[in-house]
């Protein structure tokens, strides 16, 4: 069964690691809220998520991009409410790391 | 045919709520008899310390809960061998019987299952 | 598909936000919910005692308008509640207190509830952290 872990906290204070342990090759990610400081350039957490395999697909939320003046690196798939909704639909289940 | 639910306990025993009410979602489904996983990641890991004294604090002692798991069914409890090696409790006795899991086996312990809460 | 949407998040954290607008766009997608499920911190977004500054977003308005329009099944965890000074009228008398912080649409029930909505959805969806 595939994933999609959803991930709202900052990875400055809330590390990354423990939340990308189980990850399956399958698996998906989407970065909500500050979360998505991830994509910091430049950042420890963006050179993790990098070295992830292509396999796990990637996604932000476009409104916290854009509140965050944020922008997504070109494996990051941008995506909006209806877009959540339909990759939830996606993957066999979804665990929200708090 | 009952979907399994993994539970992903992440806090110590003693920071507020989370690990009473993580504890408390796997007990209710223990009682009604679903199938059950309860995963100690990161600081949850620390419930399992033994000897703890709670009651210095005026906290409620989980352990009657904990002990409680089998009694309502739950016994496929997991804790993260990473998340105890960090905390010096790698190789350690812990208060309950848990399977010890390294990353890879955490990718398969998610896997199996039908649901995910993690709190 | 039909969800199932927990959120343990008060209505000040933007993960209760985000939790409604996911929900909004559930149904706008042609999917149905079938049960909110409030636990954990989550329970003050079904507390009739939030005032909020009128420049400020009313999460807790926001998710009754949403339950009422729809006509949801709105689920608060007891337990989650009563430690937290979420009381519906029954519970205030029973404990002799003087706030009733849940009317319905909201609903005061137990963990079962739950389980019995994430056993009968496609998807359990939860919300939460900050």
């Amino acid at each position: 069964m595939t994933t999609l872990h959803l991930l709202s906290q900052s990875p400055f204070t809330s590390p990354l690691d423990s939340t990308l342990r189980p990850l399956g090759v399958r698996d998906g990610l989407l970065l909500c809220g500050d979360a998505c400081h991830a994509l910091q350039p430049g950042s420890a957490p963006l050179e993790l998520l990098e070295h992830l395999p292509a396999s796990i697909a990637i996604h932000a939320l476009e409104e916290d991009l854009q509140a965050r003046n944020l922008t997504a690196p070109e494996r990051v798939q941008v995506v909006d409410y209806p877009g959540f909704v339909e990759l939830c639909t996606r993957y066999d289940k979804v665990n929200g790391w708090l | 045919m009952a979907k399994s639910m993994l539970i992903v306990s992440r806090h110590s025993p003693w920071s507020g709520l989370g690990a009473r009410e993580a504890l408390d979602i796997a007990l209710a489904g223990g009682a009604f008899e679903l199938p059950i996983g309860l995963l100690f990641l990161d600081d949850g890991v620390l419930q399992l310390q033994p000897g703890q004294r709670p009651a210095v604090v005026e906290q409620k002692d989980l352990a009657a809960n904990l002990q409680a798991l089998p009694l309502f069914g739950v016994e496929d409890l997991y804790v993260c061998r990473q998340s105890l090696r960090l905390r010096g409790l790698d190789g350690q006795p812990l208060a309950l019987p848990a399977t010890a899991l390294e990353g890879p086996e955490l990718a398969d312990l998610f896997d199996r299952y039908d649901l995910v809460i993690t709190l | 598909m039909k969800f199932a949407i927990a959120l343990f998040a008060p209505p000040h954290a933007p993960s209760s936000r985000r939790a409604l607008r996911f929900a909004e766009a559930v149904l706008a997608g042609g999917h149905e919910i079938n049960r909110l499920f409030f636990y954990q911190d989550g329970v003050y977004n079904a507390s009739d005692g939030i005032v909020t500054p009128q420049d400020e977003t009313d999460l807790a308005a926001q998710w009754r308008a949403f339950v009422e329009r729809h006509a949801l099944d709105a689920v608060v965890c007891i337990a989650a509640a009563l430690r937290r000074g979420v009381l519906d009228a029954q519970e205030a008398q029973r404990y002799g207190r003087a706030a009733v912080a849940v009317t319905p649409p909201w609903e005061l029930s137990g963990l079962g509830q739950l389980h019995e909505a994430a056993q009968q959805a496609d998807r359990l969806v939860c919300f939460g952290g900050v």
